[in-house]
Order: C-alpha cells, then structure tokens, then sequence
C-alpha cells in the first residue's frame, strides 16, 4: 500500500505513460486486451462498433477478438453509459471483477446513479476518458464518414470545434478531478495536452492503482504537462460557455419564449427515456395522475379559447426540470433523441448549471457527498422565505468549477 | 393595472401550522383578500413541483405555500425538505424567467392569524399588480 499513501499525501499524482505509436485509441486498447488475458480484469464494458450500420453500442465482453471494434472514445454517444452501468448493477454488486469505459458525463452520471441507489460499485472499476465532445447522432447517421474525419480532427485539436454537439462545445467538464480525496472514478485516461505519442493512465483510487500493477505499469509520469493544457482549454470553454448561456437565456426565457421553444414537442419522451438521471420505473408524467376528464378539458379550452394537443408538453418539461435539473450532468442524450430537434439538453443544462450553484452542488464529482434533496441545513436558504427571517448563509458561494 | 383584474391565487396550507392560523384569522374576523384558493396539505413538504406547476400552468396568477416555522415542523423536519423544494422550483423559475415572484413561500403558525391575514393580503396585492399570468390565455401549453 505504500504507492497508494505516496500518492494520497506526499508526491503529486502521477500516471503511467504508454505509449502511442499506432494512435491513442489503439494504445487504450491494447490495454484493455492486457488486462483481458492477464485476468487482471474478468471482462470490460466498452462501446463497440456494431457490425450493420456505423452506430455503437455498449459490449460488456471477454472475448479479446471483440476488442477489434471496440472504441474508447467513439464519435458519438448512442447510449449513456451511465444508463448502461445501472442497467447491470441496479438489482446488487456483481461478482465479477469488471471495468467500464465512459466519458466524464457518463461516468458523472454513473456517480449521481449511485447516489439515488441505482447502481452498484463493487468489483467496478470505472476508467474515464478525457473527451472532446461528441458528434449529433442525426449528423453522424447521415453521413458517418465525414463525421469520423470531424471528430479526428476534434481530438487532434482539442479546442471546441463545431463539429460537436452545442452541449460539448460549451463543457468545461470534458476531463475529471484526479484528486484521491474525492474520487469520481477509478482510473483516469489523459489525453489532452500529450503529444500524440503517448497516453497517460492516471490511477485515482486503490482499485486504479490495482490494475496497473497487474499490469506492470508504473505510474512514474508526471502530470504537470497534462494538467496544464488541460487547465487552458477549460479556461477557454468556460468562457465560451458563459457567453453561449448568457445568449442562449436572452432567447428562451419569459414565458411566451420559453413555451415558443417546446412547440414543436411530440410528447414522445424519449427525451426522458434516454436521460440516464430519470430513472424511475414509472415516469409521473407517464401515469394516468396526469389525465383528466374531457369535462375538465373542455373547461380549459373554454378558457384559452382552444386546446393544444399533445396535452401538457410544457408541464413534462419543467416537471421533469424539477426533478433532475439538480443531478444534470449536461451529458445532451436528451437533445439527441429528441425526434424534433429541440435544445433540449441546451435548456436542461443551462438550468443545470444555475439550479447546482444555487445549491453548491456539483453532481456526480463526489460519491459521498448527499444528494441536494435529501438533505437540509436549518439556516438556509432564507432568502426565498417571505418574509425573510434567518440570516443569509453561504448557499449561494459558487463552488470551484472542478 | 387592470382595476377589475381578481388575481386567482392557490395556497397550499399545513395543516398543523398555516391552516389552524388561517382558521384564527377568521375567528378573529381579520380581513382577508378573497382571492385565495385554500388547499390544505399535512406539510408544507407534500408539495411537490407537479402541484405548483399544474397550478401555474392551468392559469393560477400566483401560488403560495405556507407552513410551519423552520424547527416547529409536527414532523419535525418537513419544512426544511420543504424549502429545498422550493429553492430549486423559485431557482428554476428565476433561470427561465417565468416571473418567480408569483411563487412565495411564508411561515405561518397556529397562533398567527394576524401575520396570516397580513401574508395574504399583501401577497394579492402583489399579485394585483404584477396582473393576470401568461399562462392564463396561453393556448400552447
């Protein structure tokens, strides 16, 4: 254990290098197949390439030969992976030894999933992976060749381009805190700020520190490099995120524009059925408590002079804002399954973010930390009583964007 | 200001807490705006989102919940759940600008039926002013 205290108190992380002379994805991989045969890990959880079409989807497999079209990193985000993880772990731990590969949102996601008891971490080893963004599901259907060529270029460059989703553009959380005292997953993958010849396996917890012994790699990189450029490009998107909210709030908010924005809503909720925060078995919105009789119907068209159907699209929306806009870790499966091209995930997460600082709360970041709702200080919030009686607290401090 | 404008407000009250002072208020005679639709809860914490959005968005021009002081809850800590609630709905609202100040939160206990009726009636007259909600004519929704 002497690496793991090293690591906790006195030297500043590090990372094992590996490197890259076939391409970072090819290296990960490599890896991954390593740990494979090695037993170091009984299976893995990772996006594969399906064989029919150009989309993906989530593998959990042993078999090495699968690995050939396995992606770390793929261009798009068919499925939340954190959805993925709750899926297999909901009902209790597994007994095997298993890792998975998610992107930061997804492996946030994972984070707020535990929390609401939806998910199990035993024997997981989580491996996040720095990302650049994902490109929009319906542009990379039609025309998947020139967006893989997009998101290479992406990855190359590492500076928001538009070739992503408007919700990756604006992300200032494409890479995780290595920090051991408040660890989102186990293993982090550093990309950013490498020169293409090398990948940095950065252990964040005993369990990350375990594989890489199984594996022989010694974590004796420093990551001073690393942490820089990624210092640099959050700077830059925090920035561009500020403005793009600033704006984006100037042309959706008030009610006759904000309704204006879910007009074309279908009411098909797959915005919700995809929202890997939204897990209840059954949605309230999908229940019969929100159907009324025609009599009651008729009353409100009466009043509005007419009815609008699909009924109660708006209410969906911000009932579900109500929800989860505190556990929103602005991942966009919402707006990519979105059949009528709404900002979906554009709203949720500039709600998100303003809901989270209210609360001093960063979802999926720490695994002990209380959900928002489920806990409660006696002096606070004050503010919103009317009239106001406690003395104001600190609640409304914006946390450090970690 | 619309002088004919009967603002449509919907107060959800505890209980133990804001309904005993709102009945003291009206034993005491107290004058009371007559625009309030009285929805009594067990605590200030049964309300969920989906009642004060339904009422928002059914055309309610203002929603008030009332309950026990923070550390009178008969439950002992409703109220303070009650107020993350609130927090979030009043933050959400503010971020999308649907005129937070027609949501209002107030402590109001049995033996105030004073602070109730003044409560009340300064809440209408607020309502009053700001007029009649968006969502009353809104066929969008």
């Amino acid at each position: 254990m002497t690496a793991t205290e090293n690591i906790k108190i006195e030297k500043p992380p590090k990372g094992a290098s590996i490197p890259a002379k076939e391409g970072i994805k090819k290296a990960i991989l490599g890896v991954f197949k390593k740990a494979l045969e090695t037993e170091a890990l009984d299976a893995i959880m990772i996006p594969v390439k399906v064989p029919e079409t150009e989309s993906y989807a989530w593998v959990l497999l042993k078999d090495t030969t699968l690995l050939e079209n396995a992606d770390p990193l793929p261009p798009v985000m068919t499925i939340q992976g954190g959805k993925v993880l709750s899926d297999l772990t909901k009902h209790g731990k597994i007994n095997k030894n298993i890792a998975a590969v998610l992107r930061p949102c997804e492996t946030r996601a994972a984070v707020e999933l535990f929390k609401l008891k939806q998910l199990h971490f035993e024997n997981i080893t989580l491996i996040s992976i720095d990302c650049p963004g994902a490109i929009p599901l319906s542009e990379y259907l039609a025309e998947p060749e020139k967006s893989k060529k997009s998101f290479d270029n992406v990855l190359d460059k590492w500076d928001g381009d538009d070739a992503v989703r408007k919700v990756c553009q604006i992300c200032y959380r494409f890479s995780l805190p290595t920090l051991t005292n408040a660890p989102a997953s186990d293993l982090h993958i550093g990309l950013s700020g490498n020169t293409k010849d090398d990948v940095l396996l950065i252990p964040v917890t005993p369990k990350g520190e375990k594989i890489l012994e199984r594996l022989d790699l010694k974590a004796d990189s420093s990551l001073q490099k690393w942490e820089t450029k990624i210092k640099e490009i959050k700077k830059i998107k925090s920035q561009r995120r500020k403005k793009f909210n600033h704006d984006f709030k100037a042309n959706i908010s008030g009610p006759e524009k904000f309704t204006a924005v879910f007009d074309g809503c279908i009411n098909c909720h797959n915005c919700q059925s995809v929202c890997p925060i939204c897990y209840c078995q059954q949605c309230y919105f999908d229940s019969a408590t929100t159907k009324l009789s025609s009599e009651d119907y008729f009353r409100r068209a009466k009043e509005r002079g007419a009815l609008r159907f699909p009924l109660d699209t708006i209410l969906f929306h911000l009932g579900r804002m109500s929800h989860m806009a505190l556990s929103c870790v602005s991942c966009g499966a919402c707006e990519d399954a979105c059949p009528m091209s709404i900002s979906v995930s554009q709203v949720f997460s500039l709600v998100g973010e303003q809901t989270q600082q209210a609360f001093n709360y960063t979802p999926g970041i720490n695994r002990e930390e209380s959900l928002a709702l489920q806990d409660y200080l006696e002096d606070e919030f004050c503010e919103v009583e009317t009239p106001s009686e406690c003395e104001p607290t600190n609640s409304n401090e914006v946390k450090e964007n970690v | 200001m619309d002088k004919d404008f009967k603002p449509n407000i919907v107060g959800f009250l505890c209980n133990w807490c804001s309904y005993a002072g709102a009945d003291l208020a009206g034993s005491n005679k107290l004058e009371i705006k007559p625009f309030l639709s009285v929805v009594k809860v067990m605590c200030s914490s049964r309300v969920n989102s989906n009642l004060v959005l339904t009422s928002f968005l059914w055309g309610a021009d203002g929603v008030l919940i009332a309950g026990c002081h923070p550390g009178d809850c008969h439950y002992e800590k409703g109220n303070y759940y009650a107020r993350r609630r609130f927090a979030l709905l009043k933050k959400i609202m503010e971020s999308l600008n649907l005129e937070p100040q027609r949501l209002q939160l107030s402590w109001v206990s049995a033996s105030e039926g004073k602070r109730y009726a003044e409560v009340v009636n300064k809440f209408a007259e607020d309502i009053t002013k700001i007029g009649p909600s968006p969502f009353r004519k809104n066929q969008n929704l």
